[in-house]
This record gives structure tokens, C-alpha cells and sequence, in this order.
């Protein structure tokens, strides 16, 4: 059996649980810019024409730009296109890259997960204060978005630092085979 | 102890880890060093909550990404045509203007060359100007622009500028205005430097032509007043820049779906998804720098470099040459956004002290950056153009240097001369 109908076989099951995630994913993402353009026209007609916005517009559309760039983040890890430095791994053989990838991604996998830790404590002590950020929502679901954000991309980054060095093990000695296919891209 | 884990994060960093990984973990060890509670971290990145000017940054990188995406470039192409071909040597001065305008809007994200240089490279030829020069030129031409509102680097610089709240304050239009003068320097410089090149060449002039003048101003109709409303809303006081970029987000969307109806309903979630992934990217590194800056200002590091730097270098034309060696080399190897966050919040105090106003660092700051979109190892659009022109990269360097240098007076002119940027501020 080769690899790819290996993997076929095996992956066929969850693969359409993942693919059912990155559309919510993507169809979050989505409805928060069509939200805020919204809101934001809105704001500015009202302002306008009947002399006052919305309370609670500004607010709501300056915690948009919060979830919109995180939301964004993970999807950005999702598809690996966080921005980096480009300049050793383009010269670098397979043999060498591939490791250092899985070396780089585990780095990125335990940043965020100690960024998710802290922010997870930050919100909890946000939600024991109870602060109202507009209207009857509370702050702390707000600022929910920072550890559920990082501890997806952590698991991003873990999976792809473990796919690595997967191939690395699965392909000892036989030359490296791409591991681009191994990911969804979208 | 410290410094073995400074050169192993300098180290992930170069071997490619995505950068605000590694601004996060400095500015966490530095937290930690310091005592601080690492919870700090969240109040930090929250604070992207606490910019009302952020919102610009989505919706204006949504409106570009739709007008990339629809047939706006051809539109442009054809106006600029109409009415700068009939020069000599219209159409490099055609491509000149048209690039700057669409990166304007666009954001120097390379579509520029995508949308852009597909149509101009194939005319240049055709119109007998050299193929390096064509490539070159429209290869340069992906990142002029930047400094036209509404460019997003630009608006980062200002943001970042305020939240250090360091210096004379001032606005997102005045930076607006002060980069003017400076871009038009530019492509003034790199048109008569294409003209002149060309002196010897027969390029032949297309002949002004009023019937066509009017067919593109019509085909364009919708799309013309987008500038010049944007330009009067900001200016006219109608506007904030926020508002502006949530007004042209919208009409954005309108024109390309419902009236040239190039861009379907069933592809908008498609194309939203992708440019918030590339907002996403860079607000990300805009939050976790926000805690690396204010690590920064608690060791007091900008004083501490201030100090260092103030040994060696007396005055103010020295500091100018260090900081156009440092901002060259950096854009070489970082990307614009995260070459602002980084090194704004480090160089900022130390430029205020020499005297440089916050405004004309700006815009020194950017006109460096943009020729770093070219420049080898990993300049951005190198790889675009190589790509897209199918040429090696190499062939697309070579034939960019000869702009380079333009390009290089041109920023000398805006680094030694501040009254350049700063002239259209003067009110009297």
C-alpha cells in the first residue's frame, strides 16, 4: 500500500470533522468583518443623520478588531502563513530543514501554549471582577477570544512540529518526502 | 544564562519561527526576569481592543484585497494610459503612477506586481522599451506608493506612535500629508530616470485621443471618485480615518459585486478569510510588541541605547546615516510591519533626542523600507516578480539595481531635507 492511500484510509473519518472545523473557523472570521463593517456604517449614518450612534457601537467595534486579528491568527497558523523570517530555510537542504522545522514549530507550540496559561488566568480573574465591557456583556467574555486563540494555535504548531518529525522517522535513510500534503490548506 | 537564550531565540527567528513567537517569548522572559506577573501579557495584547484607529487596518486591507481581485488594475491601466501615454515615454511614467496608486490602496502586499505587472510588462515590451528595464521597473514599481494614503504601513507607524505617546502628537492625516511630497519625489525621480534612459529609443508616443479618454473615464466611473472622496472625507473633517476605511470597505464591495459584478457573492467569504489571515498576522505582532515595547521602556533600553549611541555619534547627520544603513539592512530581511513594531519603538526616543520630528522619522522609516522590498535575500517582491514573470530571481535583481539607486537619491533627499515631509504641515 503506498503512503497516500495509507493515509487516505486512515485520516478519511476525522478529515471531515477537520474540514467541518475550518469552516466554522473560516465562517466565524467571515461573519466578524461583516459585522464590523456594519456596525461601523452604521455608527457613521446614525451619527449623521439622527445626531448619536449607537452606546455600545465603538466598544463592540474596537473588540471586533481583537477577535478579528486573532481569529485571523489562527487561521494564519492553520495554513502556516504567520509572518517569519524567510531567509535560512529557502538554502537549506530537506534533510537539514526538515528537523529544524519541527524544532522551529515546537517552539512556536509551547510559546503559545504559556501565552494561552496566562491569559487563560488573566480572563478568570477578569470574570471573578466582573466588569461589563457595553451593554449587559461582561469583559471577560471579550477578552475570551486571547487564551482559546493561542491554545488552538499551540495545538497548530504541536501538530505540525509532530508531523515533521514523523517524516523524519517514517522516511529514515529513503530521502524526505513532502509533508506539505499532510495538511489541509484550507 | 540570559544571553545563551537571547542567541537561541536570535537564532529561531532566523531559521524561521513565526516572528511573534519570538517577540512573545523575549518579552515573557524579560517579564519574568523582572518579576513581573507573565499575566501581563494578556493586558498587552488586549489593548489591540483600546486603538479605536486599528479598525482601519481590516477594512481598508479587505477593500484592497477586493479591488486585486477584480479587473480595478485594467481600469487603472487604461485611464492612465489615456491621459499620460500621449507623453514621452508615457507608458514607463503610465506605469510609474498606476503602481503607486493601486499600492496605495492595496498595501504593498505584492498584488501590485500580481494584478498590475501583468499587464504592463507584456505592453512595455511591445511598446520597445529593454526587457531588464521593464522588469525592473514594474518589479520596483510593487512597492512605490507606500507612502500615499491610505497605506496601511503608514497608519501601523502612526498606532504605534501613540501608544508610546512619546514626542509632539499628532495625526494619521498630518502623516498623511507629510508622506506626499516624498512619494511624488519618487516617482517624479524614476521617471525621468526612465525617460532619460530611453532617450535614444523611438518609443512611440500614443496620440491623446478623446473619444477613448472618455470610454475609460466611463468604464472607471465608479471607481474614480473612491480617492477623491477619501482624500476630501479625511481632509474635509467629514471623516475619521476609521470611518473612511469602513466607507470604502463597504462602497468597495458594493462596486465590485453589484455593479461591475467581477466578484461573486459565493467568493467574498473566500476572499474575507484571506486577507483577514494576512490582518491577522499582523495584528498579532502588533499585540505581542506592544508587551515587548513596554518591557522595552521599563529596563529603560531606549535610554540605555540612547547613551551607547550617543558616545559614538555627535550630531544629527550622523545619527541620519547610521539610521539609513540600520533601516536598509532590516528591510533586507524583515517585512515592513514587522520592521515597524520592532524598531520603531527602539529608534523613536532616540531619534526625538537628535531632534528628528516623529513625523519625518516616519517617513524616512518607510522610504527605506520600500526599496528593502527589493533587496536580496528575502525581498519580498523579488520572489513575486520571479514568479510571476517566470525569470530566476537573479535575472529580476539585476535588473532592479539601476532603480535602486534612483530610488536611493531619492531617499537621501527625504532623510537630509525634512522640510520635504514636513513643508504641507506648516500652516500658517
Amino acid at each position: 500500500m503506498s503512503k497516500n492511500e495509507l493515509r487516505k484510509g486512515k485520516t478519511a473519518y476525522p478529515n471531515l470533522i477537520v474540514t467541518a472545523l475550518y469552516r466554522l473557523e473560516d465562517g466565524i472570521l467571515v461573519a466578524l468583518l461583516t459585522l464590523m463593517m456594519g456596525v461601523a456604517v452604521a455608527q457613521i449614518l446614525l451619527r449623521n443623520f439622527s445626531g448619536a450612534g449607537i452606546i455600545w457601537g465603538d466598544v463592540l467595534v474596537r473588540v471586533l478588531v481583537l477577535w478579528i486579528g486573532l481569529v485571523g491568527a489562527m487561521v494564519a497558523a492553520r495554513q502556516n502563513k504567520h509572518i517569519k523570517i524567510d531567509l535560512v530555510m529557502r538554502y537549506l537542504p530537506k534533510r537539514l530543514a526538515l528537523p529544524l522545522k519541527g524544532i522551529v514549530h515546537l517552539f512556536a507550540a509551547v510559546v503559545c501554549a504559556l501565552a494561552a496559561f496566562y491569559s487563560f488566568v488573566f480572563v478568570l480573574v477578569e470574570h471573578a471582577d466582573g466588569g461589563l465591557a457595553f451593554g449587559s456583556v461582561p469583559v471577560w467574555i471579550c477578552e475570551a477570544i486571547m487564551p482559546l486563540a493561542f491554545a488552538v494555535m499551540a495545538l497548530r504548531y504541536l501538530m505540525m512540529s509532530l508531523i515533521r518529525f514523523k517524516t523524519i522517522f517514517a522516511t529514515n535513510g529513503s530521502g524526505v518526502s513532502s509533508t506539505r500534503n499532510n495538511h489541509p490548506k484550507r | 544564562m540570559i544571553t545563551i537564550l537571547t542567541i537561541l531565540l536570535a537564532l529561531l527567528a532566523i531559521l524561521g519561527a513565526p516572528l511573534f513567537t519570538v517577540i512573545l517569548a523575549v518579552a515573557m522572559l524579560g517579564f519574568y526576569v523582572s518579576g513581573v506577573d507573565l499575566s501581563v501579557i494578556a493586558i498587552e495584547i488586549y489593548r489591540l481592543a483600546d486603538t479605536p484607529l486599528l479598525m482601519a487596518l481590516p477594512l481598508f486591507t479587505f477593500a484592497g484585497y477586493l479591488m486585486g481581485q477584480s479587473q480595478t488594475s485594467r481600469r487603472l491601466v487604461r485611464l492612465t494610459r489615456v491621459f499620460i501615454g500621449w507623453m514621452p515615454g508615457g507608458l514607463a511614467i503610465v506605469a510609474l503612477v498606476a503602481c503607486a496608486l493601486f499600492t496605495a490602496f492595496t498595501g504593498a502586499s505584492g498584488i501590485t506586481i500580481v494584478a498590475l505587472g501583468a499587464l504592463l510588462y507584456p505592453a512595455l515590451i511591445q511598446d520597445g522599451y529593454r526587457e531588464k528595464f521593464s522588469l525592473g521597473l514594474v518589479t520596483t514599481s510593487g512597492s512605490l506608493g507606500l507612502l500615499f494614503p491610505p497605506s496601511l504601513p503608514l497608519i501601523l507607524y502612526g498606532v504605534i506612535v501613540q501608544q508610546m505617546s512619546v514626542g509632539e502628537s499628532f495625526s494619521i492625516d498630518d502623516l498623511f500629508l507629510a508622506g506626499l511630497l516624498p512619494g511624488l519625489l519618487m516617482v517624479v525621480l524614476l521617471s525621468l530616470w526612465s525617460l532619460w534612459t530611453h532617450r535614444a529609443l523611438a518609443v512611440p508616443a500614443a496620440r491623446f485621443s478623446a473619444k477613448e479618454a472618455l470610454a475609460a473615464l466611463r468604464e472607471a466611473a465608479w471607481e474614480i471618485p473612491l480617492p477623491l472622496f477619501l482624500l476630501a472625507g479625511i481632509y474635509g473633517g467629514f471623516l475619521a480615518i476609521s470611518e473612511a476605511a469602513a466607507v470604502t470597505a463597504l462602497y468597495v464591495l458594493v462596486v465590485e459585486v453589484f455593479v461591475y459584478k467581477e466578484v461573486k457573492i459565493s467568493q467574498l467569504p473566500a476572499y474575507m478569510r484571506d486577507s483577514m489571515v494576512m490582518v491577522g498576522g499582523i495584528l498579532l505582532i502588533l499585540a505581542v510588541s506592544l508587551a515587548f515595547t513596554n518591557f522595552l521602556i521599563d529596563a529603560q533600553i531606549p535610554m540605555k541605547l540612547f547613551d551607547l549611541i550617543q558616545t559614538h555619534i555627535g550630531n544629527k547627520i550622523a545619527f541620519l546615516i547610521l539610521l539609513n544603513v540600520l533601516l536598509l539592512l532590516l528591510g533586507a530581511i524583515l517585512d515592513i510591519f514587522s520592521a515597524l513594531v520592532i524598531m520603531v519603538p527602539l529608534i523613536l526616543p532616540v531619534a526625538l533626542s537628535y531632534g528628528i520630528s516623529p513625523i519625518h522619522l516616519g517617513i524616512i522609516f518607510l522610504a527605506n523600507m520600500q526599496i528593502g522590498y527589493f533587496t536580496p535575500p528575502v525581498g519580498m517582491n523579488l520572489f513575486i516578480a520571479s514568479y510571476r514573470f517566470e525569470k530566476p530571481v537573479a535575472d529580476i535583481y539585476k535588473a532592479t539595481i539601476p532603480f535602486m539607486i534612483v530610488l536611493l537619491a531619492a531617499v537621501m533627499c527625504i532623510t537630509y531635507w525634512p522640510d520635504l515631509s514636513l513643508a504641507l504641515l506648516q500652516k500658517d
